[in-house]
């Protein structure tokens, strides 16, 4: 069987690979933090890879024909076939290495979606690549809560209560979207047990992201990974906060940062000492930096808190795994 | 059961159904990706490809996926990093693809699917109609419909030699009738190795391979400035096929012995008056109807599309004129078209427009759901279509044949 | 009458509600005249990239067939007012939807104006809009660039003044008293009535004749025929990248050849190289690649690939080492690394210049806080121009 590329861990910023393999020609927003995901991915990732890109704004706003940021070879895939995308690329490469019609080497095999397309319509083709474990790929969800290339309309990753085009507030309705944040990578990695490794991450925290990408390669067998990109055009703030929103998202313990490898769950960076009962900043320095939640109401503040809390005080492990029966 | 007798040594003679028949094509096309996914009756082929692997006679990644649309997608990625793929599906099951078979086209990867004729729900149904394979007629698939179990194993041959040549690249669907092919066993030459790896050269997919080492960029979005272009190119390799198709088929016919004309399979219609024109198995009651009404000195001929996708709008052009009347058998529905004819219909009336002469055409809809093709049904079609003759026309164009009034 | 057409040209996202206000009153305002318009965004440019241009339009006709005779072709191939709601727009508008730099004057008529709100003279403006054969006049509302956010308008009146100014340079399309009902209709607000009427006297206009302003030739590309084009979808990749400037150390990555930035900032970074340390944020966060990094270690902001984020800036854990400084000052995309390396001293007092030319207005736009626009609108004098 193939083996993987062994990616070591980078130990610092300073030891980030020098080489962009994503570099100009694409059209991104003014600050747009997922294609600082898709650029971090790379250079983590290396140049013997192989990235698919399902719809969405990593794939419109990257690639406008005739133009493209891709040093490494690049394909579109539908929304929904992130995982399918993954799937037959790995299956293909791996079934021309064993005939020998191809150089057997080890190939990297990245497929990403958005929130849209990974964690609403594509969940079940992720579900289902996540129990192959007889090829090597990894699944990246760059999550900017929202369908924000179509013209930013809610989806299942959106958070309660965020303005959007299809969830606007009004005045007889302030809050359109009533529905709270899927648990997409905590519900991949209970769900799949031959999955090697699903972690969370977020660009602000780089060499974190960079490492989780490196590890999942390195392991192989389906691997899945969730970030949280924050996005100046849906979320409605000056571009240049990217950074400063993604550090936020974690610290006041809205976005919680983890990994699991073969089963084993656990908190890493701040949200680890956040876990150890570091106090969390309270949300409200994050929602009132957004222009989607301008319309929220102390009460409706006081609620995001509140389940917040819940996550934190409640869940068995803190953003993956919710509340088990109660002790007697 | 499969019963083996040795007839030669390039060749094997066995008891296989359609569906069989082409597993055992991918098994000697050397196939590298298969997706499956349950649905009657095209399942059937999957029923045999997955026995093959678990018996070691077919090395491939066999993979069952969760949906129709992951199926083909997943085919569809194995084909651009270059492997050799086959998928299939029925009814509404090729529908829930449909996505997949859209994208497919535009990015020219050869892909070969079976399609096991299937009505569309609702309500849901197994049996035969065609206008499951018939919907994509408008994309980009090469589409042909097979009308014997050796058929089944010919065009499988010749479906991935087509899409494959760098001329093509384009996916090409084998149409099975669903059960009268899918399920029922008939007597196939298989052929050996040899003579297959002769005729199917190894897919290479070129600069096009999607690969570490050559990095490209596939399918960038694209607006106004581009679309039409590229319309234009699957345009030229839709109708490069055609050529492609006839190259195929001689050296098929040189290799193996057997094949017939490329694009039309005709039977006895050199002195006809009237002939009926179809698609897939109805054939076989159409051959035995014209046998015996030729019996009675009726001067009947019957006509069976092989490929639809190159439609053959030149040989057809050519043919049709010189008979007094031509009706043509729908196993399909075309609700609200032209005359409310079925799609084959419409087509040969299409073509015939630039005939020199007006030949009657008269359009039947028959076969729907599965309800048989009978004899009495297909003497009935030449009837009607003779009767167009003789009184050089007709006040009704299109009929309903076979359903209870 | 004749038929009148207006395109605003305008930042993706974080105009689009001011271009809208602006192209929907004017054909309100018409129809109190009798008249009849429409108003619609340039589909191409749509969805919209924040800070990636994008263009509205209104066309204004006497009657159904004038505006349907007008309307056969969709988009305007010519307007008799291109409005600029960003002064940095004037170097020229690559829209994320097709290829090469369109002059920001590119569609206005003969004799027709582009109207710029900004606080640069026509000299300075002219340094940057590429020359023209035919005449046409530069009107300059002053006003700074009016970045507001998508789901909270900023209201600085951005959108009625261009109304009065417009009423002064394209009398015929629509006249002050109508714009002053419609706005009066829209928002109720005598003050936005007031700035209309401030702006209708404070507009200034001067004429500009063939052949002057930017003569460099705007960055153009030929769309290739079918049969030139690769098939199967297939686009090259980028060349991998390699050492600074080609030599051993550091790394350059190839840009595309194809897109470039120059048009998509309203600011770009520019580097104190003398106080850097080196800590590689500036580079590793940089979501457009934008960093050459020079064999000793240092960031060259590379404004091919630069798109005016900020992010940079903000990361940067140095006071004053990187500054987002407006485009405006800018007339070149020169390597600033290599200015410095030049001559250092030159380097520094120029990034002193432009810090300090940069500093002078609001550098960055869009939403910071809840409550933000409420409390600018109260500061916002009306009129404010002057």
């Amino acid at each position: 069987m193939t083996t993987t590329q062994q990616l070591v861990p980078l130990r610092g910023v300073k030891q980030s690979p020098l080489e962009e393999l994503f570099t100009s020609g694409h059209r991104t927003c003014q600050g747009c933090e997922s294609a600082l995901v898709m650029k971090l991915m790379i250079k983590a990732a290396g140049p013997r890879t192989i990235v698919l890109g399902s719809t969405g704004c990593m794939y419109v706003a990257n690639t406008t024909y005739y133009s493209t940021p891709w040093v490494v070879p690049w394909m579109h895939t539908q929304l929904g076939s992130s995982g399918s995308a993954a799937l037959g690329t790995a299956a293909g490469l791996k079934a021309l290495m064993r005939k020998a019609k191809m150089k057997d080497e080890p190939i990297n095999v990245i497929a990403f979606c958005g929130d849209g397309g990974g964690a609403d319509m594509g969940l079940s083709a992720i579900s289902a690549a996540l129990t192959h474990n007889e090829y090597n790929l990894l699944i990246l969800l760059y999550d900017n809560e929202s369908y924000a290339n179509t013209d930013i309309q809610v989806s299942g990753s959106s958070p309660w209560g965020a303005n959007s085009t299809f969830s606007p507030p009004g005045t007889l309705h302030r809050i359109m979207n009533r529905r709270w944040k899927k648990n997409t990578a905590g519900m991949l990695a209970a769900g799949h047990p031959q999955a090697r490794y699903i972690a969370t991450g977020c660009a602000s925290y780089a060499t974190d992201m960079m490492n989780k990408v490196r590890k999942a390669l390195t392991i192989g067998g389906p691997t899945f990974m969730h970030t949280l990109d924050p996005c100046p055009k849906g979320w409605d703030y000056d571009p240049m906060y990217s950074h400063e929103l993604g550090v936020l998202a974690v610290q006041t313990g809205i976005w919680v940062q983890y990994e699991v490898e073969d089963g084993k769950i656990t908190l890493n960076g701040p949200s680890k000492v956040l876990a150890r009962g570091k106090k969390r900043l309270p949300v409200e320095e994050y929602l009132k930096r957004q222009g989607r939640f301008a319309h929220f109401t102390p009460e409706d503040v006081a609620y995001f808190q509140s389940q917040i809390d819940e996550m934190w005080e409640k869940w068995w492990i803190p953003g993956v795994v919710p509340p088990g029966p109660q002790d007697p | 059961m499969t019963t083996e007798t040795r007839v030669g040594p390039l060749e094997t003679e066995e008891l296989i159904s359609g569906s069989e028949a082409i597993a055992r094509a991918c098994a000697l096309a050397d196939v590298d990706v298969i997706t499956a996914y349950p649905i009657r009756p095209y399942d059937t082929v999957m029923q045999f490809v997955s026995k093959l692997i678990a018996n070691g006679e077919l090395t491939c990644e066999y993979i069952v996926a969760e949906s129709e649309h992951s199926q083909f997608e997943i085919v569809k990625h194995a084909s651009a990093v270059g492997a050799r793929v086959f998928t299939g599906s029925s009814g509404v099951g090729w529908f829930y693809a449909f996505e997949a078979l859209a994208v497919t086209c535009g990015l020219r990867l050869p892909m070969v699917a079976m399609v096991g004729n299937r009505a569309l729900d609702d309500p849901g149904a197994f049996g035969c109609e065609h206008n499951d394979a018939l919907a994509v007629r408008d994309l980009g698939w090469l589409l042909n419909w097979a009308a014997t179990a050796q058929d089944c194993i010919d065009t499988a041959f010749l479906a991935w030699r087509v899409a494959e040549d760098p001329r093509v690249f384009l996916p090409c669907a084998i149409s099975t009738d669903g059960a009268f092919l899918t399920h029922s066993q008939q007597i196939v030459k298989v052929p050996d190795r040899s003579l297959v790896d002769k005729f199917l050269p190894p897919y290479d997919r070129g600069k096009f391979q999607l690969h570490p080492d050559n990095p490209i960029t596939i399918a960038p979005q694209v607006n106004e400035d581009w679309l039409m272009e590229i319309r234009r190119q699957t345009d030229a390799a839709m109708r490069r096929a055609r050529d492609v198709i006839i190259e195929a088929h001689q050296e098929f016919v040189d290799i193996f012995g057997r094949g017939g004309d490329p694009f039309l399979e005709e039977y006895m219609t050199d002195d006809a008056d009237v002939v009926l024109i179809g698609m897939g198995t109805l054939a076989l009651p159409l051959k035995v109807t014209v046998r015996r009404m030729r019996e009675k000195g009726h001067k009947v001929g019957f006509i069976r599309v092989k490929w639809f996708r190159p439609f053959p709008g030149p040989e057809l052009l050519e043919l049709l004129p010189r008979f007094k009347a031509v009706g043509v058998i729908d196993r399909d529905y075309s609700l609200g078209s032209p005359l409310n004819g079925g799609v084959l219909f419409n087509e040969v009336r299409s073509i015939m427009y630039s005939a020199p002469e007006r030949v009657p055409i008269i359009g039947f809809v028959a076969g729907l759901g599965g309800r048989e093709i009978t004899i009495p049904s297909t003497r009935q079609m030449f009837e009607i279509t003779q009767k167009a003759a003789d009184e050089g026309g007709t006040d009704q164009e299109l009929h309903w044949i076979g359903v209870r009034e | 009458m004749a038929t009148y057409a207006v395109e605003v040209v305008y930042r993706g996202i974080f105009q689009k509600s001011l271009s809208r206000n602006i192209c929907r009153s004017i054909v309100l305002a018409s129809r109190l005249e009798g008249k009849i318009g429409t108003a619609f965004g340039r589909y191409g440019d749509s969805p919209e990239r924040n800070g990636i241009p994008a263009k509205y339009f209104a066309v204004v006709a006497g009657d159904p067939v004038e505006l349907e005779e007008y309307l056969a072709q969709y988009e305007p191939t010519e307007v008799d007012v291109s409005i600029v709601v960003d002064d940095t727009l004037c170097k020229g508008v690559e829209s994320w939807a097709w290829y090469g730099l369109q002059p920001i004057n590119a569609l206005t008529k003969p004799d027709g104006a582009v109207l710029v709100t900004s606080y640069q003279e026509p000299e300075q403006l002219k340094e940057d809009i590429h020359v023209k054969d035919q005449p046409y006049d530069l009107a300059i509302l002053k006003g700074s660039k009016s970045f507001s956010g998508l789901w909270v308008y900023k209201d600085d009146h951005t959108d009625v003044r261009i109304l009065g100014a417009l009423a002064r340079i394209c009398p015929d399309m629509v006249g002050l008293d109508s714009y002053k009902e419609a706005i009066l209709q829209q928002w109720g607000d005598q003050r936005k009535v007031t700035s209309a009427e401030r702006a209708f006297e404070r507009v200034r206009r001067s004429p500009v004749e063939p052949g002057e302003g930017n003569p460099a030739e705007p960055f153009s590309f030929d769309l290739p025929g079918w049969e030139v084009m690769e098939e199967a979808l297939v686009i090259p990749g980028i060349e991998p990248g390699g050492g600074f400037r080609g030599g051993e150390g550091g790394f350059e990555p190839v840009r595309s050849s194809v897109f470039k930035k120059f048009s998509t900032r309203t600011m770009r970074p520019v580097v104190n190289f003398e106080t850097c340390t080196k800590c590689t944020l500036c580079w590793l966060q940089c979501p457009d690649s934008c960093f050459d990094v020079t064999p000793d270690g240092l960031y060259d902001a590379n404004m091919e690939a630069c798109c005016g984020c900020g992010v940079c800036e903000d990361v940067c854990p140095v006071p004053d080492c990187i500054t987002m400084v407006g485009e405006e000052a800018f007339s070149d995309n020169d390597s600033q690394h290599d200015h410095w390396r030049r001559d250092r001293d030159d380097y520094m007092g120029w990034l002193r210049d432009k810090i300090a030319l940069g500093k002078s207005e609001t550098r960055s736009h869009g939403f910071h806080h809840v409550g933000q626009y409420d409390e600018e609108s109260q500061t916002v004098e009306v009129g404010y121009d002057d």
